[in-house]
């Protein structure tokens, strides 16, 4: 297939990715709104708050820097526990970035710049295999856009509701609750179950690392469960295999 | 922190995150990573949610993780899993979770 046909605007795929997405938007709405607010209680002026929302867009990164400016953290201290945080978006990207490598490189940035955790989740789950098919552009788009677009309208009304909301209310939890639900889909199999209960784990004890290493340090400890989980089912099932071929002889 | 300093930090926070999400979008194509390790990203994305959701669910303000009855958001969490594996349904899932939770942190039956 030609970069034309794989970039060519596809209506029906992009409805079909808002389609999918579409349920997660209320809690990233949410998630938003607490995120806003949170900008505007650590004590950031509204214009700074809507530059942060504006240029960073990257809830769980804002959230940590917010105590470190408050702490007057020295700069690079905030900047690499973004990095830190962050560093799973590198991993997503090994995964999608082969999807999309005939993309010119500032669509490429761009895509890239506003992927988020559920969309990706969710994109891989319609899209496991690299190759490339038409109207995956417009699917991944489908995801991404709106997704985006719920973030900040929920992060600006929050920055606008400021000290008015409570944070008592647990409105981010309705974001924890999106994720949940993608969740169980996910956990099918075996390998993957295990993997996930061990990366809540590991995110739990190690919640206090400095710069978030915890979130890192789960994800990197969970898939290597998962891996193993599968190969020694996969050992089992060859060895079990063979038994049963050997009595059959 | 000066309203200048706060604007250098949004910025180090905005290169942070392009550094992180688009470097490898750009660059890629040009590494070839071995099929062991990618069949183990695999597992990246799930593994990420979880640990985003477990400490919300499990840990308090202070740090201390709960694990029994007085701990609002794993009741509500556990529940909509259970809504969630019935209906499939996520918008109604997050609107069910959201009432559980609040129902449980204004009746202070649990604490």
């Amino acid at each position: 297939m030609s970069n034309q046909d794989l970039a060519t605007h596809d209506p029906a795929a992009w409805r079909d990715g808002f389609r999918t997405g579409l349920p997660t938007l209320f809690g990233i709405g949410a998630w938003g709104v607490v995120v806003g607010v949170a900008m505007i209680k650590s004590g950031l002026t509204v214009p700074q708050a809507l530059g942060m929302t504006l240029l960073v867009f990257a809830g769980s990164a804002q959230l940590a820097a917010l105590p470190l400016i408050a702490a007057n953290a020295p700069v690079w201290v905030i900047f690499v526990t973004a990095l830190v945080i962050n560093l799973r978006f590198v991993i997503f990207s090994v995964l999608l970035a082969p999807h999309f490598a005939s993309l010119p490189w500032h669509k490429r940035l761009g895509l890239g710049f506003v992927s988020g955790d559920i969309s990706v989740a969710l994109y891989l789950q319609r899209y496991p295999d690299p190759a490339p098919a038409p109207g995956k552009v417009s699917f991944l788009k489908g995801l991404l856009y709106p997704n985006c677009a719920a973030w900040q309208i929920g992060s600006i009304i929050g920055i606008f509701l400021g000290n008015a909301v409570p944070t008592d209310w647990g409105l981010g939890f309705a974001g924890t609750l999106a994720i949940v639900c993608i969740l169980v889909p996910m956990v099918a199999s075996k390998p993957a179950l295990c993997g996930v209960l061990v990366a809540a784990v590991v995110s739990v004890l190690a919640a206090d690392l400095p710069y978030k290493l915890g979130l890192l340090a789960a994800v990197v400890v969970g898939m290597v469960t998962a891996m193993i989980v599968e190969e020694t089912g996969d050992k089992w099932r060859a060895r079990r295999e063979q038994d049963s071929k050997a009595t059959h002889v | 922190m000066s309203d200048l300093e706060i604007w250098i930090v949004i910025i180090a926070l905005a290169i942070a995150t392009a550094l992180t999400r688009s470097s490898f979008w750009l660059v890629g194509h040009k590494v070839t990573i071995p099929p062991r390790v990618q069949e183990m990203l695999r597992y990246a994305p799930s593994c990420a949610l979880a640990a985003i959701i477990a400490p919300d669910l499990l840990l308090d303000g202070a740090g201390t993780v709960h694990l029994d009855l007085g701990n609002a958001r794993l009741i509500a969490g556990i529940a909509s899993v259970a809504w969630f594996a019935w209906r499939r349904r996520m918008l109604e899932t997050i609107i069910f979770g959201m009432l559980i939770f609040t129902a449980l942190r204004l009746l202070h039956l649990y604490q």
